[in-house]
């Protein structure tokens, strides 16, 4: 690997979009977690999604106003689940079962399920 | 490649190319300066197309819609600077659409305006939960149709046609005061703004999301850009043309939006009237869909939510409600009771600022052969592209200033 190539990897991941195994987005990449010790080299372990990850990657005062309006959740989502990286991160598994879906499922509660063509 | 769906596509675009802003600017524009800024928007409507043929691209390559990218390129925060300012630019111009669409009903039935806006906001809200995407995007496209009458009464209206040509051909009209001249350059920036619209490239590249293009799809895309985005512009140059005919020489202002329907009027009378007020009708309500829509899909990209219409509404939950909540702030926005013709004004101004956020991303990952490999942008189409991109800088820029110094065109 090249000496940029862990950096890469990350600045490349971040932000992309995942989508389950069934085929719906659930969520982008929003951070990365490594693993690894000083001058030894690092190994990427999880991604985590939700705005809780922001943290670190906006200023203080933009953070605690997503904190009030979004929330702190966050996910996180082990590199053994990931089946591709491309344009989006494809996931082996569903959504629910990484409790990537909570939001969207506690949403679709509020919402009739009739009258759509 | 499917003939039918192609002529059905290309239609649809034809029908849904012109919204408030186009119609409002285009009328004023003829009635000012004549035939003199045909050629802006001629300019403006190529811009257009090199920049929605290549979200369609994009999108049918990459299988990613314009905003998951733009994050992905524009990173975090600039990306949620853009996201904002889009949202913020795209709902003044669904209040604008929202007004336009309740102006016309008060025309058409002489109810209550804002009744009909209400009950206009109700309906899109219906239409939108009921229809599938596919459905939503030919009915008001196909309906908005209705507005070949502009291009009919300019047979009827007897044009100069080579002085109509004579329009195509860049140019400042001669002897204008420095106040005249000022009130040019201001109409130059709207129509630009107006044309190349954000929200058009949003809702572009996730309608070839949600009809699964794929690159089979990027001659249909192509076609569908360059014929209907081109036809849609001549009946906005038609309706700039007519005005510059019955309203220029007459000193007449078209400052409502209703105004412009009196083209078709004056020359086939009752019936004229009305299909003018039908087309504008489902024009504008279907740019009301889209600025929508664009917003809640640009919403639900950047999060990375379930959205699309191709779906159940509550399969995307969170895009639904979006979508909901939106067309409810639109509404409200129109109840403060601030005049249509201001809502436009705004929209055309914010839109402009937003542009070249919208279209640097864009422009990145079309060219990037890594990314798109050879249906990366090939050498005009990168011309093209930043040529445009500089453009609307230079009109972003130049957009406030203008705005302030003429008082929105007026002089």
């Amino acid at each position: 690997m090249k000496p940029d190539g862990a950096i890469k990897l990350v600045s490349e991941l971040l932000d992309l979009p995942l989508i389950d195994s069934n085929g719906r987005y659930c969520g982008i990449v929003d951070d990365v977690e490594l693993k690894g010790q000083a001058g030894k080299p690092l190994r990427l372990e999880a991604l985590l999604v939700g705005p809780g990850a922001y943290s670190g990657r906006l200023p203080r005062w933009a953070m605690s106003l997503l904190r009030m309006t979004a929330g702190d959740r966050l996910t996180r989502v082990p590199l053994g689940q990931i089946r591709t990286i491309g344009a989006a991160v494809e996931l082996k598994v569903p959504g629910e079962k990484l409790g990537l879906r909570k939001t969207e499922d506690r949403v679709e509660g509020w919402l009739p399920k009739r009258g759509a063509l | 490649m499917n003939p039918l769906e192609l002529t059905l596509g290309i239609m649809t675009a034809v029908g849904g190319f012109v919204d408030i802003s186009e119609l409002v600017f285009a009328a004023r524009a003829g009635s000012t300066f004549g035939f003199a800024l045909i050629w802006v928007f001629a300019f403006s409507t190529v811009g257009i197309v090199v920049f929605s043929e290549m979200s369609g691209r994009v999108a049918a390559v990459a299988k990613q819609p314009v905003f998951n990218l733009m994050r992905h390129r524009l990173g975090l925060e600039l990306g949620l600077v853009t996201l904002v300012a889009s949202v913020i630019s795209n709902l003044i111009t669904c209040a604008a659409e929202i007004g336009g669409v309740a102006l016309m009903l008060n025309y058409l039935l002489g109810l209550s305006y804002v009744l009909m806006a209400v009950a206009m906001t109700i309906a899109l809200i219906v239409s939108i939960w009921v229809l599938p995407f596919k459905w939503i995007e030919r009915a008001y496209g196909l309906l908005g149709l209705f507005m070949i009458v502009f291009a009919a009464a300019l047979f009827a209206n007897h044009a100069p046609w080579t002085r109509i040509a004579g329009g195509l051909v860049p140019q400042v009209p001669r002897g204008l005061t420095t106040k005249e001249m000022l009130s040019f350059g201001y109409f130059c920036v709207a129509i630009v703004s107006a044309v190349m619209f954000p929200y058009e490239v949003y809702f572009y590249s996730s309608g070839g999301i949600e009809e699964e293009w794929g690159p089979k799809d990027i001659l249909t895309n192509r076609l569908t850009s360059i014929l209907g985005m081109g036809l849609g512009s001549l009946l906005a140059i038609a309706i700039l043309a007519n005005s510059a005919i019955l309203f220029g020489p007459a000193n007449v202002d078209p400052a409502i939006p209703g105004t412009a329907a009196l083209e078709a009027a004056i020359p086939f009378g009752k019936w004229g009237l009305i299909l003018a007020l039908l087309g504008m009708f489902f024009a504008v309500a279907g740019a009301a869909v889209e600025t929508c829509l664009a917003n809640a899909y640009s919403i639900a990209q950047f999060f990375g939510w379930a959205w699309g219409r191709h779906k159940k509404p509550w399969e995307a939950p969170r895009f639904t409600l979006t979508w909901i909540i939106l067309f409810l702030a639109a509404l409200a926005i129109v109840l403060t009771g601030v005049d249509v013709m201001t809502l436009v004004e705004f929209a055309v101004l914010f839109s402009i600022l937003v542009l070249p956020l919208t279209y640097l991303p864009l422009l990145l990952l079309s060219g990037d052969r890594k990314f798109m490999g050879r249906y990366a942008n090939g050498a005009v189409t990168k011309w093209l592209g930043w040529f445009y991109f500089w453009i609307v800088c230079i009109a972003a820029v130049a957009a406030l200033p203008l705005y302030f110094l003429t008082s929105g065109g007026n002089g």
